[in-house]
């Protein structure tokens, strides 16, 4: 099999990447390759088909059509195994070679298993793949208990679909700290008042030594002492870069591909965007993987671009991430920890339900906030975001606040208009 | 498009529009219902009604991870109930803090000029808001820079 583009992974970073090809090739053929079976689904609502409040239909993001209308090949339940860039080849599991004229590596993330005693044998699920939420969702509808280990993103968000279908919960983190992706310790505290009063049972600082089956159900046994019985058990240790293709060391790499910023990688023609790629932090410049989705769509754009002979560069990832989760919404965006130097501006601490924070440099300018409180403070958050962006001083951005809304209206009418009918 | 124009300077902070808003969208007279809502400076005497824009290529429409956020056939950007699972992703990536969210539903919104019939609009006494068609922004961009060239060609004005 041949084609000029080769798209490895079909979620956000492929189907970005399609749509910028598009822009720039309007007929190139195209060969997606996926090792699940099946359209792309949106991994971001997984957690939302297994509490019942979505159907399995309405997240899926393509329909077999947008593929033929693209021009695209979908390869399903097709493993790449081993790439030879010297010849631009790529082999499958089942022994297939495909021949590419620009290759992109969209893999994502896998599942990090943690090592804990006896969990092999024992029923567990994790929440990364449609697979898993099928799997997660069906255990869910006889299930009255469950124990979700690991207190992060995922952790959380399948505590929130079990609390959901009205689940009896237990969350066992070894950290003292839950959603260390987006609070801060001061945050930590915070939400983790609002978990407890929703009657989830919170270990912190605890690890789980062993599991094992008992009966129907799962014995939990933790560190320090004493088990916990449950029907269902989540793993949610983490993920990591899906880097299995890339093992021969032909490609270099970091914690996840190494790119530039037109997202090529080591080897001329082979891209990477995604969860997988390790590009510049828009904040510090630094390679880092963020395993995000607004970032992938971003690369994945960037990558199709410049596959399609388009030169674009790509100005770094900035993080940013929201969720609602216990009836109380987390949103952070860039380097919200602050480090020596640093000012920070807080508003509302100190035991209430909303807290904002926004990190300045030594040089005054914003480069990250971090936001608990309800919905709508996200919108704010947003105007942050930009600002962040823009690398915007904070003083600027505070002293000339109406200065947004004074652009905003020329943006609005960009010329002067006659008064509108009816003027008094 | 016909879009929701703002004359900025007319705007008296009064709030019918959100009022209206609220009522037509939520049934319920809530201001933080509305997806218009005016920004006050009151120091300055300076009020800014915001309200979706429709971005030509919508930050909030990129970022969703459902593919619920779409452009329609008539220009605007609209949210898809049936496929919004309530992320807030679009609130995080609008840059002018217009996205909004209806916490009973768990649903964002933009505006969605009513279906043609905008309440604020109708609703509004000073007249600072109307329902106008506008240049997208690429005619916009055309016409400056066929000024540009003029200019250049005649040594004359741009205007």
């Amino acid at each position: 099999m041949q084609a000029r583009y080769v798209l490895v992974g079909n979620s956000a970073a492929s189907l970005a990447a399609i749509d910028w090809i598009r822009k720039f090739d309007g007929s190139g053929p195209i060969l997606l390759i996926n090792r699940e079976k099946g359209v792309a689904y949106s991994r971001v609502a997984l957690p939302y088909f297994v509490s019942g409040e979505r159907s399995l239909e309405s997240i899926l993001i393509r329909q077999r059509p947008d593929y033929e209308r693209l021009g695209v090949t979908l390869l399903e339940d097709a493993e790449v195994t081993t790439l030879d860039p010297a010849v631009r080849a790529l082999s499958l599991a089942d022994g297939r070679r495909v021949e590419y004229e620009k290759l992109l590596l969209a893999t994502g993330s896998e599942v990090v298993v943690p090592p804990i005693g006896g969990l092999e044998q024992c029923p567990h699920h994790h929440l990364w793949t449609l697979e898993d939420a099928i799997g997660m969702k069906k255990a869910a509808e006889t299930a009255k208990r469950a124990v979700v280990i690991g207190g992060g993103f995922i952790g959380m968000l399948a505590a929130e679909a079990l609390r959901k279908r009205a689940m009896d919960l237990t969350i066992v983190e070894m950290a003292d700290q839950l959603m260390p992706q987006l609070l801060d310790a001061e945050g930590g505290k915070i939400f983790e008042r609002a978990v407890r009063d929703a009657g989830v049972d919170l270990r912190l600082g605890t690890q789980v030594s062993a599991v094992g089956a008992n009966g129907k159900g799962v014995r939990v046994t933790l560190s320090v002492g004493g088990t916990i019985d449950t029907d269902l058990l989540v793993v949610a240790a983490g993920v990591r870069p899906n880097l299995g293709c890339v093992g021969n060391g032909v490609i270099e790499k970091g914690r996840g591909i190494r790119v530039n910023e037109r997202m090529e990688t080591s080897q001329p023609g082979i891209y990477a965007a995604g969860d997988v790629a390790e590009s510049a932090d828009f904040v510090s410049g630094v390679p880092t993987v963020h395993a995000i989705w607004p970032t992938a769509v971003d690369q994945g754009r960037i990558a199709g671009a410049n596959m399609a002979g388009r030169p674009v560069a790509y100005p770094g990832s900035l993080g940013m991430n929201v969720v609602g989760l216990f009836k109380v919404t987390l949103a952070q965006v860039g380097r919200f920890r602050e480090a020596a130097g640093d000012v920070i501006e807080v508003s509302g601490s100190g035991g209430g339900q909303h807290y904002r924070k926004v990190v300045i440099d030594p040089a005054g300018t914003m480069v990250g906030a971090m936001y608990l409180g309800d919905e709508n403070g996200v919108a704010e958050m947003g105007v942050i975001h930009h600002a962040i962006k823009r690398r915007e001083p904070w003083r600027q951005f505070v002293a000339y606040g109406e200065r947004r809304g004074a652009s905003y209206a020329a943006m609005l009418a960009r010329a002067p208009k006659p008064l509108p009918p009816g003027t008094r | 498009m016909k879009q929701i124009v703002v004359y900025q300077e007319r705007c008296t902070a009064c709030r019918e529009c959100e009022m209206a808003c609220s009522y037509y969208h939520e049934d319920a007279f809530v201001p933080a219902y509305s997806r218009i809502r005016v920004q006050d400076f009151y120091e300055e005497q300076f009020y800014q009604p915001m309200v979706c824009v429709h971005c030509a290529d919508a930050p909030c429409a990129t970022v969703c991870p459902t593919v619920a956020i779409l452009r329609e056939p008539d220009g605007q950007v609209r949210v898809h109930d049936d496929r919004c699972i309530g992320c807030k992703m679009c609130l995080l990536a609008c840059p002018f803090g217009v996205m909004g969210f209806t916490p009973e539903k768990g649903l964002a919104h933009n505006c969605d000029m009513c279906d043609g019939d905008p309440q604020c609009v109708k609703f509004c006494v000073p007249n600072a808001l109307a329902y106008e068609e506008v240049e997208t922004g690429a005619n916009a961009r055309q016409k400056f820079a066929a000024a540009i060239a003029k200019q250049a060609a005649t040594g004359g004005s741009p205007a």
